[in-house]
């Protein structure tokens, strides 16, 4: 076998490829290189005259300030338990909702009417919801509350939850539970044992980017906090740029602690992403 | 046979034990807010009804047309570069990257712009177009291009394309993932056949591919414009809708009205409106996904 001559064309698409690649890749890696340079610099490098685009005596300064000097691991804290709190309440909710439209015998119309229903609350605008909401949080004194935060993310992240969920029930076949209820199981237990263990991929993917979205969250937070008792990280973050003169490396260095838990759990998650982000249009490869 | 249909209307019967009270719970905590909102709209801070009052001074606000013309400018640099860029670069990277580990890689960077949040993004524009600090013009005065500091954030067209470039950057790669998995869907054989008959490039996009990506552009709309519509994070981090109200998006203004002008009647007036307005646009759009609905 002899390999084919090198055709122009092949060498101009490749050329193509590579320029795109390139660009792209200079586009997205640059800003972020930037925001990681920046946090690694010490506050007498700031002050200095010229911005330098490569790292001088690289520091983790920037991050101590941030977590401790201005207290923000309690932020973190917080995050990581609304997050979870979300996580958790968001796929038992969703669990419950989703059993019975895709195991048990419901009319179609029924469950059609749960699917598009959940979809519209993706269409809601949240500073819409925000105005009344605000208002019941006051009322009930929940204000500064985490757990105004984890009622309303839940909420906000259930119809992805229903819909993904939806997606990994419907692909195990009902003869495994139809199996364990003949043998004398009770329908909690062929739930728990035998369903359960086989969707769990799909609810540890489902959990994860719920995750990834409630810690991204900030107008709910913004809006629904007020003192370290219940702020999330985002709401931080915002507090060191928006003050009068803003310090760039700790500013820098909130921004990549905020990136650096959901940029981790990608790694996991990567593959119901994008089915997640479409409501399980498109699914993984 | 009768054993069979009692067993299925018990677990007809389970079915709506379960559902009834989830979906009444969820049901309720939904429409509270509602009730409540439409309620605040036609009353004063004291609590009296004032009919549409609060309405009208809505809709005779002109910061609110302000608002509405910022956000439809947004949304209509946004979304079609979005559209383009992902589109090309889809096409590009399936026509000519065929090594799988490549675009292996290139899908888990897609993803994660994704996943960011839109705070830590704003952070990222801010170190790239503030003043004295920004990195964009430092690059631009070392190679010469300008002599002066751009003021990209105070501007009212050049922030306005900060702003938008923002998220530009973080949902590219998203409308890429969506039409790149779609382009993988176009049959093999119809491909070689069309390029059998010597269609070039572009025969083979308009009249093969594009049969395929018609339905993801429809739910790269939808997603997208639910997102344009309620942006918020980045805009408030990056310029707070400034300079003066130029990037002053839809939200930013209600978030304004109620948090800083103190105006609950107004604000809930607002809500309304809008709530109004997106279930209409939700009904419209909806319907042409290429959701399963079965």
């Amino acid at each position: 076998m002899t390999r084919p001559p090198i055709d122009r064309a092949a060498f101009l698409r490749s050329g193509l490829a590579a320029a795109g690649l390139g660009i792209a890749g200079i586009l997205y890696g640059f800003p972020l290189y930037w925001l990681f340079v920046t946090s690694l610099k010490s506050k007498a490098e700031l002050f200095s005259s010229t911005v330098h685009l490569l790292p001088h005596n690289p520091t983790f300064a920037a991050y101590s300030s941030v977590l401790i000097d201005r207290g923000f691991w309690v932020l973190l804290k917080n995050s990581v338990i609304v997050c979870f709190s979300t996580v958790v309440v968001t796929l038992v909710l969703g669990l419950i909702i989703t059993y019975p439209i895709t195991r048990l015998p419901v009319p179609p119309r029924l469950r059609v009417n749960i699917l598009i229903w959940a979809l519209s609350l993706r269409f809601l605008p949240p500073i819409a919801v925000v105005i009344p909401y605000f208002a019941i949080v006051r009322t009930l004194q929940l204000y500064d509350q985490p757990i105004a935060l984890i009622g309303i993310y839940s909420l906000f992240n259930l119809p992805f939850a229903i819909w993904m969920l939806k997606g990994f029930l419907e692909e195990i076949p009902l003869e495994l539970e139809d199996a364990a209820l003949v043998d004398g199981a009770s329908r909690w237990i062929a739930f728990w044992r035998v369903l359960l263990p086989l969707a769990a991929p799909g609810v540890m993917a489902a959990g994860i980017i719920v995750f990834t979205f409630a810690w991204s969250e900030f107008l709910f937070a913004l809006i629904l906090t007020a003192t370290p008792n219940s702020q999330t990280f985002p709401v931080g973050v915002q507090g060191l740029v928006t003050q009068f003169e803003i310090i760039w490396n700790d500013m820098a260095a909130s921004g990549v602690i905020a990136m650096a838990l959901p940029l981790a759990l990608m790694v996991i998650g990567r593959r119901y992403i994008v089915a997640g982000l479409t409501f399980g249009v498109i699914r993984e490869k | 046979m009768r054993a069979g249909r009692r067993r299925l209307s018990r677990d007809e019967r389970l079915a709506y034990l379960i559902l009834l009270p989830a979906l009444g719970a969820v049901f309720v905590i939904v429409t509270i807010p509602f009730v409540l909102v439409v309620i605040q709209s036609i009353s004063a801070d004291d609590g009296t009804l004032v009919g549409l009052r609060n309405y009208s001074r809505a809709l005779s606000n002109p910061l609110l047309y302000d608002a509405l013309r910022a956000t439809a400018t947004y949304s209509l640099i946004v979304l079609p570069i979005e559209i383009l860029f992902g589109l090309g670069f889809a096409l590009l990277v399936h026509r000519t990257v065929r090594r799988p580990g490549l675009r292996a890689a290139i899908y888990v960077l897609a993803i994660l712009p994704l996943v960011v949040p839109p705070v830590a993004i704003g952070v990222v524009a801010r170190l790239v177009y503030a003043p004295s600090y920004g990195v964009l013009n430092v690059i631009l005065e070392r190679f010469g291009a300008i002599h002066q500091e751009i003021n990209w954030l105070g501007d009212p067209n050049l922030a306005m394309l900060a702003v938008a470039s923002v998220d530009i950057w973080q949902w590219t790669p998203f409308v890429y993932l969506v039409l790149f998995s779609g382009l993988q869907t176009v049959p093999r054989e119809s491909v070689e056949a069309a390029q059998l008959d010597g269609a070039d490039w572009w025969a083979q996009f308009r009249y093969i591919d594009l049969a395929y990506l018609r339905p993801l552009f429809l739910l790269i709309i939808f997603f997208r414009l639910a997102d344009v519509l309620r942006v918020f994070d980045h805009v408030f981090i990056l310029t707070g809708g400034g300079p003066g109200t130029t990037t002053q998006l839809l939200s930013l203004y209600m978030y304004r009205v109620e948090f800083k002008y103190f105006d609950s009647g107004q604000a809930a007036a607002l809500a309304v409106l809008v709530l109004v307005s997106f279930s209409i646009l939700y009904r419209l759009i909806s319907r042409a996904l290429p959701l399963e609905r079965t």
